[in-house]
């Protein structure tokens, strides 16, 4: 780099300090988190998701021809709503593969490993150790939100093509490009806090074991065990409390007017989930063994 | 890096600094288990102390409490002058191997070193001097780009080992440190350690290697299914376990009889005629056997070793 | 960091989570009895009745526990909560827009022409305004319309009156309640319409039936605010994509019912409507987009549906829900009403 001046010696120095800055943890969390193959693995995934969906409906769908999943039908034809639909699509399982990977490895991972305990004896400070943790996930979180978007956006403009740069909307209505790109990324958005709410209880889940799997069994369980509960016409009283029962409110940023009543809802259930999850989290590690 | 590696710690210390871990009535239960029953210990600043103890004797348990990484049932436990909420003040520090080296498989020896550097509050600014120095000091420069998931077992332990040395160290404390290693490592570790010594950092180390402990050791606790049975200066302890004399000699029962009719009671043993302390003084012993007409080819005091003691401790309590 | 602060913290996020479980749990609306001035229940029907329907937006929450069989496309149909959004720019100019979770349907009328877009197939159909013979589909859901029609049916043969005052989207309303005279044979037990204090607009439909406590059927407004409409609410421009259909079958002369003889027995809660069902070689669409200002139970294939029954009329199978009978006869009749089953039988003899 360019401390290469040969007078100066190199610039480590003793410190006093008894916590090391949390920039430096959270920038070297970060570094870690991107470099893991896996993060990079799922991260490819995700891009494949748009991908895959423009291309086929590019090949075999037009207007009306499409019963597929969720908005997949509203595509065709209509590039702009591809992210929309791809967010949707990815939400439903490999977001919340790729952020419970994240949590799990965060907290459970380096247990196994046994680099938490480095971490520990540094000392980190453990509720530092939280949010260092936090913002990798955080990070992961935002990416591959981002990967889809993108994606999705240039598929859908390249691939699928649409009415020139125009979105239209499920009410009838065409959007143009700027109000359109804003769409998507109020989606990109709002599941950027959907899956914060899922990586905040992964963490908590991760900060009481040292198998990485059980977090993945547990997100990914309870998911499952939401959608069951969801379907149960006896237990509607609970829809309120499910995280996933404000998922259908992504397609809302498809209406025009727009409708703000799902969006908001369904962020504020995450942010409960994720204040819920930070507190669990923090109060286990702050008496786990290391 | 020219910060002089910790001289200013123990010699000068003022009094509670003369103890670099202290614990009293360290208790630790699993469950019914008991892993640590009512332990009290010091580690004397500047010392290199020696814990031994069968596997499962909770070795262990006792250096996790002592590091804060298990909360003790009962007992307090301090720690370069620190203790309870504030233990961990004192971790910047206390280097440690604790329950081997833990890395990740997918990164090089060197970017797992400066992923735990980023997390050393005493280092600041670029990390790779420290981290290439330490790498240097356990012999693993040549490897340290290779990733971790290749290492053997003796380079997992090198790098951890060199984890633990990434800061000038008060304290440093090794769990088993020659485990896996060969006999060239095993060299390295002790040369590490009286490196350390000789800045005047503590070492605490546990291992049930006592030929291991015996060589570098100044300092020895012998644990035993979680009971301290003794512990001390090394040397005070082989002394007071040691005694009388051995007489080398080709006629064991002509020299029995001599020393019975002198009046001290001998019995065979390797190598000759072992006489307990307390009868007789060596000369007076030497002149009964020649006046006997005993052949002695020699007469030394007899030395204990740590094998001896260990033995006899643990099958005491047994 | 002292313990204690922290067990604050943990309390402090404790409590955030009960407070946000809670304002997700917690039911909308429920709220006291605002006093307003008494009103007679002529004056309150008639004030209806009249009241000029001013510009207004809202959403309509249709909490549906009928029983009826569901319908493709209309979600709202099907028991459970839907929520449809309405605008209304007065004269006759309107939106509604019926979401469903990966599509909508979007119901606009400028006055001169409706149309009506759907989201899943890409079509708009276009239809003359005011060319009608029932209320559009969507006005269904619309409690001004329903309300209104509710009322005026239902009148000569109920008890009316005027049960106290509730809150509703926000709004003061008197709860305008229909009760069957004893001597009605119906399924019903009451119909509440829920009125606009101020505007006298019915803000919300409540149906109760026969021995059930929760209402079988309750339509209204959770959220509506009176004024002027973005005019372009009500302007409808086919998509780039779309296909559009001028919709000549749509008209209520040209429906299949209409061609065919109707009659009804009785009158009031215990009306039975005879008719002749769809026949399967009509080659109608029976998507759920017609027929649906008759009872919706018209629109699905019948023949699957239901219970067998006989008697001396006949033949045929009986589907029962919480408010409502009816028996298709093998011979291709029909016969409904909000009536137990008897009263359809003792109607199909006659």
């Amino acid at each position: 780099m360019t401390t290469v001046s040969a007078s100066a010696p190199p610039a480590s120095r003793a410190s006093t300090r008894s916590v090391a800055p949390l920039g430096r943890l959270a920038a070297a969390e970060i570094r870690w988190v991107l470099r893991r193959p896996r993060t990079l693995v799922l991260l490819g995934l995700l891009a494949l998701v748009p991908i895959a969906l423009g291309v086929g409906i590019a090949l075999t769908g037009g207007p009306g021809d499409g019963d597929g999943p969720g908005l997949v039908a509203a595509v065709a034809g209509n590039g702009l709503v591809l992210p929309i639909a791809a967010l949707g699509l990815a939400l439903s399982l490999l977001l919340p593969l790729t952020v419970a990977t994240a949590a799990a490895d965060a907290l459970a991972g380096e247990a196994a490993h046994g680099t938490l305990r480095g971490l520990l004896l540094a000392p980190v400070g453990r509720v530092r150790l939280v949010v260092m943790k936090a913002a990798g996930v955080l990070t992961v979180a935002v990416l591959a939100v981002l990967v889809v978007a993108v994606v999705g956006v240039l598929t859908g403009l390249v691939v699928v093509g649409g009415p020139s740069g125009t979105m239209i909307t499920l009410s009838g209505t065409t959007l143009g490009l700027g109000e359109a790109l804003g769409r998507v990324a109020l989606v990109a958005g709002w599941t950027i806090v959907q899956l914060l709410a899922i990586a905040a209880v992964a963490l908590a889940v991760s900060a009481f074991t040292e198998h990485p799997l059980v977090v993945l069994a547990a997100v990914l369980g309870g998911l499952i065990v939401f959608g069951v509960l969801a379907a149960v016409p006896s237990l509607e009283w609970l829809q309120p409390l499910l995280l996933t029962s404000g998922w259908t409110a992504g397609a809302d940023a498809l209406r025009d007017p727009l409708p703000l009543d799902g969006l908001a809802s369904s962020t504020g259930r995450a942010l409960v989930y994720v204040v819920l999850g930070a507190a669990v989290t923090v109060w286990q590690m702050r008496r786990r063994d290391g | 890096m020219t910060a002089a590696p910790s001289v200013a710690a123990p010699a000068t210390a003022a009094a509670p600094d003369a103890v670099a871990a202290r614990v009293r009535g360290l208790r630790k239960t699993f469950g019914a288990t008991v892993a640590v029953d009512d332990v009290d210990l010091d580690v004397p600043a500047g010392a290199v102390l020696g814990m031994l103890g069968p596997n499962g004797s909770g070795k262990t348990t006792l250096i996790r409490m002592l590091l804060g990484l298990t909360r003790p049932t009962a007992g307090t436990v301090e720690l370069l002058g620190h203790a309870g909420d504030d233990l961990t003040a004192a971790l910047p520090d206390v280097g440690a191997l604790v329950e081997g080296p833990g890395f990740h498989p997918f990164l090089s020896g060197r970017d797992n070193l400066l992923r735990a550097a980023t997390a050393e509050p005493r280092l600041d600014g670029d990390l790779r001097g420290p981290v290439d120095a330490a790498l240097e000091r356990v012999g693993l420069a040549d490897a340290a780009r290779r990733r971790y998931r290749g290492y053997s077992l003796g380079m997992k332990q090198r790098l951890g080992l060199a984890a633990a040395l990434l800061v000038p160290r008060r304290l440093v404390v090794l769990d088993e440190p020659t485990n896996g290693l060969d006999p060239a490592g095993t060299r390295d570790v002790r040369r590490v350690v009286a490196e350390l010594r000789d800045a005047g950092a503590t070492v605490l180390l546990s291992s049930h290697l006592l030929a291991e402990v015996e060589a570098v050791c100044t300092h020895v606790a012998v644990l035993q299914t979680g009971t301290l049975l003794v512990s001390g200066e090394l040397r005070a302890l082989l002394e007071a376990d040691a005694g009388g004399l051995v007489v080398s000699t080709p006629d064991v029962d002509d020299a029995i009889l001599a020393l019975r009719e002198a009046g001290a009671p001998s019995y065979r043993a390797e190598g000759g005629v072992a006489v307990p302390p307390g009868a007789l003084e060596a000369p007076e012993i030497v002149a009964a056997l020649v006046g006997a007409g005993v052949a002695v080819w020699e007469v030394h005091r007899r030395r204990a070793h740590l094998e001896e003691l260990f033995a006899r401790l643990t099958e005491e309590d047994a | 960091m002292g313990r204690r602060s922290w067990v604050g913290a943990g309390l402090g996020a404790a409590l955030v989570g009960a407070v946000g479980v809670g304002l997700l749990v917690a039911p909308a609306g429920a709220s006291a009895a605002p006093p307003l001035p008494p009103v007679s229940p002529e004056d309150l029907v008639s004030s209806v009745m009249t009241a000029q329907r001013g510009p207004f937006a809202g959403e309509v929450e249709v909490d549906n526990a009928l029983g009826l069989p569901a319908v493709p496309g209309v979600p709202q149909l099907a028991d459970g909560t839907s929520t449809v959004r309405v605008w209304s720019g007065g004269e006759d100019r309107g939106r509604v827009a019926i979401p469903s979770p990966d599509g909508e349907r979007t119901l606009v009328s400028d006055g001169t022409t409706r149309w009506a877009y759907d989201s899943r197939d890409r079509t708009a159909t276009r239809a003359p305004a005011g060319d009608h013979g029932g209320p559009p589909e969507g006005q269904q859901q619309d409690p001004t319309a329903a309300a209104t029609q509710a009322i005026a049916t239902l009148r000569q043969t109920s008890t009316v009156a005027v049960d106290g005052t509730a809150e509703v989207a926000g709004r003061a309303v008197y709860q305008l309640v229909l009760t069957p005279q004893p001597t009605e044979r119906t399924l019903l037990r009451e119909v509440r319409v829920a009125v606009d204090a101020e505007t006298r607009q019915p803000l919300q439909l409540t149906v109760l039936a026969q021995g059930q406590g929760e209402p079988a059927l309750r339509v209204g407004f959770s959220e509506i605010t009176y004024g002027p409409q973005d005019p372009s609410l009500f302007t409808f421009t086919p998509p780039p994509g779309t296909t559009v259909r001028d919709a000549p079958a749509r008209d209520g002369e040209q429906r299949p019912e209409g061609d065919r003889p109707r009659s009804t027995v009785g009158d009031g809660w215990d009306t039975v409507v005879i008719g002749q069902a769809p026949q399967p070689g009509d080659g109608r669409p029976r998507d759920g987009q017609d027929g649906q200002d008759q009872r919706p139970e018209g629109a699905p294939d019948l023949s699957a549906l239901g219970q067998p029954v006989s008697g001396p009329w006949g033949s045929g199978r009986v589907i029962t829900t919480a408010v409502a009978t009816v028996i298709v006869t093998d011979d291709g009749r029909i016969a409904a009403g909000a009536v137990p089953q008897q009263v359809l039988t003792e109607a199909l003899a006659r």
